[in-house]
């Protein structure tokens, strides 16, 4: 449009950098002033967090990381209160990647945070292979996640890791996946992940491992397909999902908490506590962005009623 | 923050920013960090795909190893090494002349992918059919929405559980219609003449957009997340942290 | 303890590091790109013949695998008491193996983008096209993240490398390493991702508009689950709500809270629509895949 001069001209023509100054704006201040958002947790996040915490104690858990910082925003938070809840159960886990090759060395910079939070707080490390492994990444996804479904051993039979101060030995000998014989000996498998691979693993290990998912929030929509039908016990999706799981890690569900109040009810779960006496752990990347969420949400569903009241207007206007 | 991270951070910052100046215009800039972006993301994928697929899964077995610490030697599985001349097959894509023998090796892992994805089918999707069969006929007329069921007894919660109420059969009448309409959309290979199926595909089409408008919104919320990510590492952890010290 | 005390050898595996391994490593290297040879003078009649052959067999194995008898309950060392056991026996010990030749050829055809990259801008730079400079700048930053990957990863092999974990133990080359990979590879992977945040909000503004029926009710739906996903907008919104149906939890004005109506628009009709969706997709994927093992897709002459 040249030269608008109808208001209703005006009103569809804002100029691109002053959007893109006012989306900085709203996403920036939020995150110097730390704000506390009501929030109700979702079903998928709260089922989630049950199936973490029914996880029996012994078992191993094993985690599919197809995320890399392309996707801190959502992912690291999930990752983060994923280790944070399995080192609370004191439940070993396996992280291995067939989404990016980048994704090993993330997943194990996170561990590595959430380690240093632990001994900050005067808890216990996680020690590497004994307690957690890392995997390499597997460069094809559909056979790797096949043939963990029909022989998890000979599969990560060649993977090595290493204690600290040791040799990288076989994954095969640690704690972790000694008591591992076949997929179906895990506890739960986890797939934090932006891409595909929860339809692989969906396709190959469904029915025979408990599943359950962490997708980023363009996911969500069809991944909520396979939490519908009962295909995965629970799913975290976007920062929504992140932010909810950290008020259930809080809060814990039908639970009372330290204060004598029950934050979080839900007739379809059973009682799960939650960690409230912990508060500085769930400084998480889910309660950070949140607040900031909302200032862009809404200049994006403002600009888009601004754009259709123009438009409106202007064919008011025309007739 | 140590002077490491600091610098660390602060190059990171510099890229970012690289990035974003492409938002004014394409520039020289811009088109700097994007090449450098580039490099490195080949040079990491090469370097991956050697210390963590081909030298374990590939090289080690095809010689071998001695004993060492608890883990026992391991034959040398020598006929590994034709898989080295498959895999270079493939770059006979570049030749004009031979880039039929690239089509080998592709068509193996073509041929091994889409058989699994005949086998792997029902997996996916027949735990989505049973769960589309719902029912349509409520059950009772006590009450015509679900009940909430806090404070109420496990039996009474069983019961109410087990029934179908009016609303609920509503709610799944609108959804088979909707999965009816929406597949009848998509059988467009065929030539639709009767009207109430040319209509009913329409309905399709419209609901379809519910879908894709819980698509647009989930995205947006994922897109502004990795934008609120950045402005954090930026304004949080480079200047406030780093440079402010706080 | 002798290190290869316990490994047994046939025609298939042999010691370790030994020359008759080597040997036959070497062998098997010259008959594969004998092999190559034999294909680059291989006449026209055969080439398609080879191609579907080999994509077939390749994908029998999986069908096989899905439709042959499986074994239940199967013991460690258990022979095969006839054929049809046997041959399940040997698909479900070739499971492995197969999944191994996936990867190691994926790995390899991976490689194909790099190489690609390094043939453009190679020949840009040797040409001296224009903007051959930015070409140079990648090449260096290719090479050097490789390198100094590389570099990184061998100081980690061997007992000292655990020690690499804590960063007070680092050389120069660990520290390079981190830069490149945490310092600039990966702020700037994130930084690509969100520049879309920007176009999409433009865009939204520009040309979301509710010009059809199918705009409004996208719009309609879009705006709906976007502020579904705002707990704060959608808490106080509940809460009014609730405010005006009292103390009982069963009033029926509860059904229209914000979370109520989001939840019921994705359970009945939002999961509907994107499984019909996924159901056609389904259907479509289900004949390609028919059709790509038995070659029935054109692809091209061979």
């Amino acid at each position: 449009m040249k030269n608008p001069a109808t208001f209703a001209e005006k009103l569809q023509t804002c100029p691109k950098w002053a959007l893109y100054l006012l989306l900085i704006t709203v996403t920036s201040l939020p995150l110097w002033v730390p704000l506390n958002v009501p929030n109700k947790p979702k079903q998928d996040a709260m089922d989630f967090y049950e199936a973490i915490w029914k996880i029996p104690e012994g078992k191993t858990v094993l985690i599919a990381s197809d995320w890399t910082k392309s996707t801190r925003g959502e992912s690291e938070g999930s990752f983060s209160a994923l280790v944070r809840i399995l080192m609370r159960r004191n439940l070993k886990f396996a992280v291995y990647s067939t989404g990016d090759p980048q994704a090993p060395e993330v997943a194990r910079n996170v561990v590595a945070k959430v380690n240093r939070e632990r001994r900050a707080a005067g808890e216990r490390e996680y020690k590497r292979f004994e307690d957690w492994l890392s995997l390499p990444f597997f460069a094809n996804s559909e056979g790797t996640t096949g043939g963990i479904g029909n022989n998890i051993r000979a599969i990560l039979g060649n993977a090595k890791d290493a204690a600290e101060g040791q040799a990288p030995a076989s994954v095969l000998n640690s704690p972790v996946l000694k008591d591992v014989q076949k997929v179906q000996d895990l506890g739960l498998l986890v797939n934090v992940t932006a891409s595909k691979t929860a339809d692989i693993i969906v396709e190959r290990l469904y029915g025979k491992v408990p599943l359950a998912f962490m997708v980023t929030g363009v996911m969500v929509p069809e991944t909520s397909n396979y939490y519908a039908s009962g295909q995965i016990k629970g799913l975290v999706g976007g920062l929504k999902g992140v932010y909810d799981l950290e008020q259930l890690m809080q809060y814990g569900i039908n639970w009372q908490g330290p204060d004598g109040k029950t934050m979080v009810k839900s007739d379809r779960n059973g009682e799960v506590p939650g960690f409230a006496v912990d508060k500085k752990f769930l400084i998480g990347n889910g309660t950070m962005y949140y607040p900031a969420l909302h200032g862009a949400v809404t200049l994006l569903i403002l600009a888009v009623v601004v754009g259709n009241i123009g438009m409106f207007l202007g064919r008011k206007g025309g007739k | 923050m140590d002077r490491y991270t600091l610098i660390k951070t602060g190059f990171g910052v510099l890229a970012t920013i690289g990035l974003y100046s492409v938002l004014y215009k394409e520039n020289k800039f811009y088109r700097f960090w994007e090449h450098v972006f580039l490099g490195l993301a080949s040079g990491f994928t090469l370097l991956v795909l050697w210390t963590d697929t081909l030298n374990p899964n590939w090289y080690k077995p095809m010689m071998g190893a001695a004993a060492e610490g608890a883990d026992p030697a391991k034959p040398a599985y020598w006929a590994y090494i034709f898989l080295l001349p498959l895999g270079l097959m493939g770059y006979f894509v570049f030749s004009n002349r031979h880039n039929w023998i690239s089509r080998i090796p592709i068509g193996i892992m073509l041929g091994l992918f889409s058989a699994e994805q005949i086998s792997v089918w029902f997996n996916r999707y027949g735990s989505q059919i049973g769960d589309s069969l719902r029912p349509i006929v409520p059950t009772t007329w006590d009450s015509l929405t679900k009940p909430a069921t806090q404070g109420l007894t496990p039996e009474r919660i069983a019961e109410v559980n087990s029934q179908v109420y009016l609303s609920q059969a509503i709610t799944n009448i609108v959804y088979i219609v909707t999965l009816l309409s929406v597949v009848s959309y998509f059988l467009f290979s065929f030539e639709i003449k009767s009207k109430f199926m040319v209509r009913f595909t329409t309905v399709g089409r419209w609901l379809l957009m519910i879908g894709f408008g819980a698509i647009f919104g989930s995205t947006v919320m994922m897109r502004f997340s990795l934008l609120i990510d950045r402005m954090y590492f930026i304004w949080i952890e480079f200047l406030k942290q780093g440079v402010l010290g706080q | 303890m002798i290190p290869f005390a316990q490994i047994r050898t046939d025609f298939w595996t042999d010691l370790p590091g030994s020359s008759s391994a080597n040997l036959k490593i070497i062998v098997g290297l010259l008959v594969g790109i004998g092999v190559i040879f034999a294909l680059l003078r291989m006449s026209t009649q055969f080439r398609r013949p080879l191609i579907v052959g080999s994509t077939f067999i390749a994908g029998l194995y999986y069908i096989l695998l899905w439709l042959w008898p499986k074994p239940i309950d199967r013991d460690p060392g258990e022979v095969a008491t006839n054929p049809v056991e046997g041959l399940g026996f040997w698909l479900e010990d070739a499971n492995p193996a197969v999944s191994q030749v996936r990867n190691i050829i994926a790995a390899f055809l991976i490689g194909l983008g790099v190489y690609s990259l390094l043939r453009i801008h190679v020949g840009k730079i040797a040409k001296q096209q224009k903007d051959w400079g930015f070409s140079l700048v990648l090449l260096v930053s290719m090479f050097g993240m490789a390198g100094v990957g590389f570099a990184d990863w061998a100081s980690r092999q061997g007992p000292e490398g655990a020690k690499l974990d804590n960063q007070a133990n680092w050389g120069a080359i660990n520290y390079v390493q981190d830069f490149l990979f945490d310092g600039l590879l990966q702020q700037m992977d994130a930084a690509m991702f969100s520049l879309i945040a920007f176009y999409i909000l433009s865009a939204a503004y520009r040309a979301f508009r509710a010009r059809s029926v199918e705009a409004t009710i996208l719009l309609g739906t879009a705006m709906i689950l976007m502020l579904s996903l705002l707990g704060g907008i959608s808490y106080l919104s509940d809460q009014a709500i609730e405010k005006m149906g009292g103390t009982d939890p069963n009033a029926f004005i509860n059904n229209f809270r914000l979370t109520e109506l989001a939840g019921w628009i994705q359970n009945s009709v939002q999961v509907a629509s994107i499984r019909g969706l996924q159901f056609g997709i389904g259907i479509g994927l289900l004949a390609l895949a028919l059709r790509l093992w038995l070659s029935l897709e054109k692809m091209g002459n061979a």
